[in-house]
């Protein structure tokens, strides 16, 4: 009697031993597949303002420049001071909340606190004005950006450099190309 | 457990783990609005005047992002041409120091209170008008020198508070120069001088070459004389009782006894008479300078100089055969009367060897002039003390450091019924002491004009944003004393009504190009001394009678001299961590203030090195390491003025000890300033010893091949065929090029290039080892400051350093090489390293990955220069300091090797237009930092490949080798041999 008490507490025990070790399993797994593919990583970080790169790039068709004026002349391509977006949103849905808030980050001399989503290591300085200069288009590295509400984050990996540039028989001097 | 503590720590666990894993989200901030001329990533130029000395060279800030990252000199500017010393480099961090003042800070009960800019400028208001309303000279104010704007505000606002003019401080006024030029040229000011046309130069203790009026003009001017070219190299004398390192490059240096200068030039003088060197002078003046100057004869002047009757000859018969010879008198310490007699008699040598005076430019003055004389100084301080003022102004100057304690000044600036306001932006020694301190901008954040000589008006402009509050100090004067006398209150309208009514500039676009230009510069004043055609016979018999006072001046017992600093120049640039981190010229110690003593004296006292000494004299005492030096004369002691700091924020508290505390207040009656040496200080041994923070590792070069020179005579010898040996003297010199490749030498194949192969030459003949290269390499590649336990440890990062090198023959003689990474071509850091992190790029560059690097340190250990530099740690940059770094460079952590990369950064900007135009990089387009910076151009930077290159042409030269090229390293450095004369 003793002894089936015995195997029947281990069995108990057994069971809640594989109910731990289950719910576990789920919790880590659940928390990866929110982590890598939740639906928030697909749509990026949610912005201060919810700007729509599809609005303006894809369906009302102004060009990447237009924002980003120092593609062509920099490392950097910049992004639109507050002004500028003001340059058209004076006139266009001018009373829409969005573009009140718009107006706020103006009229108090606030940067607009936009949130990253192109990550390149610390050590790495990508030149814009090199790549856009061989005719690459923005969207060969970028993405189809006009067809996107919000960005998705994105790493960029040495891996993604040296493909293209061994494709293209680019510079492949560590000095001389990405590093300094 | 159960299940529901089960679930808490599941789900706190699994968020801290989400929360852990993910990198913090950055930032992307937008401007606001965008300013016209800025192109994100990329530098844009503002042309301003360096104000860290009076000589007042321009510059050009690099502004990135709204923050300037870069200073430079600029090309356009008539006194720099386009270099800057060290100081000027380092301007850039006063502006962005740690512990610059952000608010005004009133003292309440001893303690200090932060009060807000228009809280403070009301207070002045109020104790300026409640003072002016109690009378007449209530109110004082002492400023450092100033541009004629800021000096008629100034005296404006004093003459609506019914108060004396403001007192212009300098600690160094050059007063024993003034009257000199006063009696000689009738001119009460600062001449300039053509050392550039001279073919021989004398100077007296003139430090030319570090702070003494314009240091990077004369430094420029005197390798043009001094370098040799076409077979020409002129010459370069000093006497004095110890080398600066100005003394360090002269050809012959000529110790003698502290006050002794004077009667080595009287001797000179007699010499140049009886051997009828002497042009067109007036026989009656001929005759009575033949009078008083006989007494000097060649004996007389070595027994009491002290001087060496050899080296006596030896200057005395170039001085005879010279064309076209200057001579400076003292140096920029030289305010005693042993300096006015010396400046005297150097006058009346210049006028005697040729009374036109081909090589002082007696038109064009430097500004620092208009600073009052130490008597003037100290009589401010005497009657703020007799009777004290109602509010007393202190504009950036620091007196309670720069005069000695003795003089009263601290009880007359602490006086309880006056209320002192200083203009500071340190709570420097000064500051400390005033009952209100306001920071006002800086020069790189503010406009104002300011003229160097008096016909080259620099201007300045904003070259960044604000990081503080303050105001500019123009317009802090306009709005609290002028407001009821002016039309507009804004400074920027003062200094363009200045430009315009003073100085002849019409309408807005002349001002637009004057600020984008860095000034309007004038051809100087028509020269006046076409009218000076003898001295007076009356001077010449005060002059007689004043001399014979001089062989009492001379010393003979232990003499100590404060001498003015290249780094720190009066003491206000020892904030700087770069100054402090590179090392001083001669005695390669950073962070310290050592006294420098002869080893013959650090014998008979039995003290080594590193002891530590006290020395006192009769005004105060202070203790200080010893330096063993060459460069001093037995008997003689030296320290440098700028440490020794009990304020003036963390960089300089406590670091060195004040040698202007062992000094004696008193003016000198016949000049008009100090004396900064004092005789018959004692010397003592503690018992202590300390570290010394050096950089060197061995003052002599053992034989190898280092730092070479060669003599004008074995130049002038036909070339010897191209040597082809192995040994280190018959190895060929071997470009890092494929023609350097041959089969029987080397063990690796040759490495082909495309287009480039950057190297540098450095012309050892031109390089006077002033180390602004150092600090302009600190500034533009992010390099960590260690500070002195590091340096101690031998861990200072710095990717270039000058070396100094004696010689073991003859220990006076110096040698100064700039050494950086070498970019072999055999690389010895390549080979060994197990992660490929050193690599060589198709333009020939010793690449270092720092990604890469795992920090085996095998490379520092076989590179054959020691030029590479590991991380032990993580370098701060306290907030905002961290603003300097410079964004194109990565800033590297700890683990890390680094080294010079020729500034990639600067050939990455040169490649991207060029690509953009579709044509290679021309030569002269890339222009690293420290070549940019060189005051003498010594260094040469261009592209191997190109043969039309001005580096190709360089390495052509018959003194070109390279830095132990024996051991084939085929280093992309090629050093020029420094000439040496015989004499």
């Amino acid at each position: 009697m003793a002894d089936m008490e015995s195997a029947n507490t281990n069995t108990l025990k057994n069971l809640g031993l594989l109910l731990v070790v289950g719910i576990t399993a789920l919790f880590i797994l659940l928390f990866l597949f929110f982590y890598y593919s939740g639906p928030s990583r697909a749509f990026g970080p949610e912005q201060p303002i919810p700007f729509s790169h599809n609005v303006h790039s894809g369906v009302k068709q102004i060009q990447c420049q237009y924002c980003h004026p120092y593609v062509a002349y920099s490392n950097w391509p910049g992004l639109p001071p507050v002004e500028k977006c003001l340059h058209c949103h004076n006139y266009i849905i001018a009373k829409h909340p969005w573009i009140q808030k718009e107006h706020q980050y103006f009229d108090t001399n606030t940067p607009t606190p936009w949130k990253k989503v192109n990550y390149v290591a610390e050590h790495v300085l990508f030149n814009h004005q090199r790549h856009i200069n061989r005719n690459l288009s923005c969207q060969e590295c970028h993405g189809q950006v006009q067809n996107l509400h919000r960005l998705p984050h994105k790493h960029w990996y040495m891996e993604d450099c040296i493909t293209c540039h061994r494709r293209m028989n680019a510079n492949m001097d560590c000095w001389l190309a990405c590093h300094s | 457990m159960n299940r529901r503590t089960f679930l808490k720590v599941a789900g706190m666990g699994s968020l801290s783990f989400a929360a852990g894993c993910s990198k913090p989200e950055k930032h992307l901030y937008s401007l606001v609005k965008a300013p016209d001329d800025m192109v994100q990533g990329n530098g844009t130029l503002y042309a301003s005047t360096c104000r860290e000395c009076p000589a007042g060279c321009g510059i050009l800030a690099k502004n990135r992002e709204g923050r300037v990252v870069k200073i430079e000199g600029n090309p356009l500017h008539p006194i720099n041409r386009g270099k800057l010393c060290m100081r000027g480099q380092a301007a850039l961090q006063g502006v962005y120091h740690p512990d610059r003042i952000k608010t005004p800070m009133l003292k309440e009960n001893g303690q200090w209170r932060a009060i807000t800019f228009p809280q403070a400028e009301i207070l002045i208001k109020n104790r300026t008008d409640a003072a002016a309303a109690k009378g007449s000279n209530r109110i004082r104010m002492l400023t450092e020198v100033v541009g004629d704007t800021l000096l008629s505000i100034f005296n404006d606002a004093m003459r609506q508070w019914r108060s004396p003019e403001v007192l212009i401080f300098e600690p160094f006024a050059y007063e024993s120069l003034k009257r000199a030029n006063k009696e000689i040229f009738g001119i009460n000011g600062l001449v300039s001088y053509r050392i550039d046309k001279a073919d021989l130069l004398v100077s007296f203790g003139a430090d030319f070459l570090e702070t003494w009026l314009s240091p990077v003009e004369y430094a420029r001017q005197f390798k043009q004389m001094h370098a040799y070219s076409d077979g020409q190299k002129g010459f370069f004398f000093c006497v004095s009782p110890y080398q600066s390192l100005t003394g360090a490059n002269s050809d012959l240096w000529l110790p003698c006894t502290p006050g002794g200068e004077a009667i080595i030039v009287l001797g000179l003088i007699r010499e140049v008479l009886r051997t009828g060197r002497d042009k067109n002078l007036n026989e009656n003046i001929r005759k009575k300078i033949e009078q008083f100057s006989s007494f000097y004869t060649r004996e007389t002047v070595v027994k009491l100089a002290g001087a060496s009757s050899e080296r006596f000859d030896q200057l005395a018969s170039h001085l005879i055969q010279a064309k076209r010879p200057l001579v400076l008198g003292t140096g920029t310490g030289g305010g005693g009367e042993n300096g006015f007699h010396t400046d005297l008699a150097v006058n009346l040598l210049n006028l005697v060897l040729d009374p036109d005076l081909p090589t002082i430019d007696l038109g064009s003055r430097h500004r620092v002039e208009i600073a009052a004389e130490h008597a003037q100084v100290l009589d401010f301080f005497t009657k703020l003390q007799k009777d004290p003022a109602d509010v007393v102004f202190f504009n950036n100057v620091n007196p309670v450091y720069a005069l000695p304690s003795a003089s009263g000044l601290r009880e007359a600036i602490s006086q309880p019924e006056q209320f002192t306001i200083a203009f500071a932006n340190f709570m420097d020694e000064t500051a400390e002491r005033a009952d209100l301190v306001v920071p006002v901008k800086l020069p790189l954040e503010t406009w104002d004009e300011y003229a160097g000589k008096h016909h080259l008006i620099s201007t300045l402009q904003p070259a960044m944003g604000k990081l503080t509050g303050a105001p500019d100090l123009g317009g802090l004067f306009l709005r609290t004393a002028l407001y009821s006398q002016k039309t507009s209150l804004n400074y920027k309208v003062a200094v363009f009504d200045q430009l315009h009514n003073g100085n002849g500039l019409k309408g807005e676009a002349e001002w637009v190009q004057a600020i984008q230009h860095g000034g309007i510069f004038k051809p100087p004043a028509p020269d006046t001394l076409k009218t000076i055609t003898a001295p007076k016979l009356e001077l010449l018999n005060r002059f007689a009678q004043s001399m014979q006072s001089i062989s009492k001046s001379v010393s003979q017992d232990m003499v100590f001299i404060a001498a003015p600093s290249i780094r720190f120049f009066d003491g206000r640039g020892a904030n700087k961590p770069w100054l402090n981190e590179v090392p001083d010229p001669l005695s390669k110690v950073a962070w310290q203030s050592p006294v420098l003593v002869h080893p013959q004296t650090c014998e008979a006292l039995n003290i080594e090195q590193g002891d530590v000494v006290r020395i006192e004299s009769q005004w105060g005492r202070l203790n200080a390491p010893v330096y063993e030096s060459d460069n001093v004369k037995a008997g003689v002691i030296v320290m440098g003025i700028g440490q020794g700091h009990s304020g003036y924020g963390r960089y300089a508290r406590n670091f060195g000890s004040n040698p202007l505390d062992l000094l004696s207040s008193a003016t000198v009656p016949v000049s008009g300033g100090r004396r900064l040496w004092i005789d018959s200080v004692k010397i003592q041994n503690t018992g202590q010893h300390q570290e010394l923070a050096t950089t060197y590792g061995s003052r002599i070069q053992h034989g190898r091949k280092i730092a070479l020179h060669i003599t004008t005579e074995a130049l002038a010898q036909p070339k010897p065929a191209k040597p082809s040996g192995l040994g280190m003297w018959d190895f060929p010199l071997t470009l890092p090029l494929p023609e350097g490749y041959d089969p029987s030498r080397d063990f690796y194949p040759p490495i082909e290039y495309d287009d480039y192969r950057w190297a540098m030459t450095v012309d050892l003949d031109r390089c006077v080892g002033c180390g602004a290269c150092a600090a302009a390499c600190y500034a533009e590649n992010n390099i960590g400051i260690v500070g002195e336990e590091r340096v101690i440890e031998g861990r200072e990062m710095a990717w270039l350093q000058v070396e100094r090198y004696l010689d073991p023959d003859d220990m006076e003689k110096v040698v100064f090489l700039p050494m950086m990474c070498q970019q072999c071509d055999n690389a010895p850091c390549e080979s060994v390293c197990p992660v490929y992190a050193p690599h060589h790029s198709k333009e020939g560059l010793n690449n270092q990955i720092y990604n890469r690097c795992i920090g085996t340190r095998f490379c520092s250990q076989n590179c054959p220069y020691k030029v590479r530099r590991f991380n032990w740690f993580e370098w701060k940059w306290p907030s905002p300091i961290n603003l300097q770094l410079n964004p194109d460079v990565t800033v590297r952590s700890k683990g890390v090797m680094e080294k010079c990369s020729f500034c990639i950064q600067r050939i990455k900007t040169a490649r991207n237009v060029a690509k953009n135009e579709r044509r290679l990089i021309r030569d002269g387009e890339v222009i690293p930092a420290c070549v940019q910076t060189c005051p003498t151009d010594a260094l040469i930077f261009g592209n191997l490949m190109d043969t039309a290159s001005r580096v190709r042409q360089m390495v052509a030269d018959p003194r070109a080798y390279q830095v132990m090229g024996y051991i084939n390293t085929k280093p992309a450095v090629i050093y020029l041999k420094k000439v040496r004369h015989v004499i």
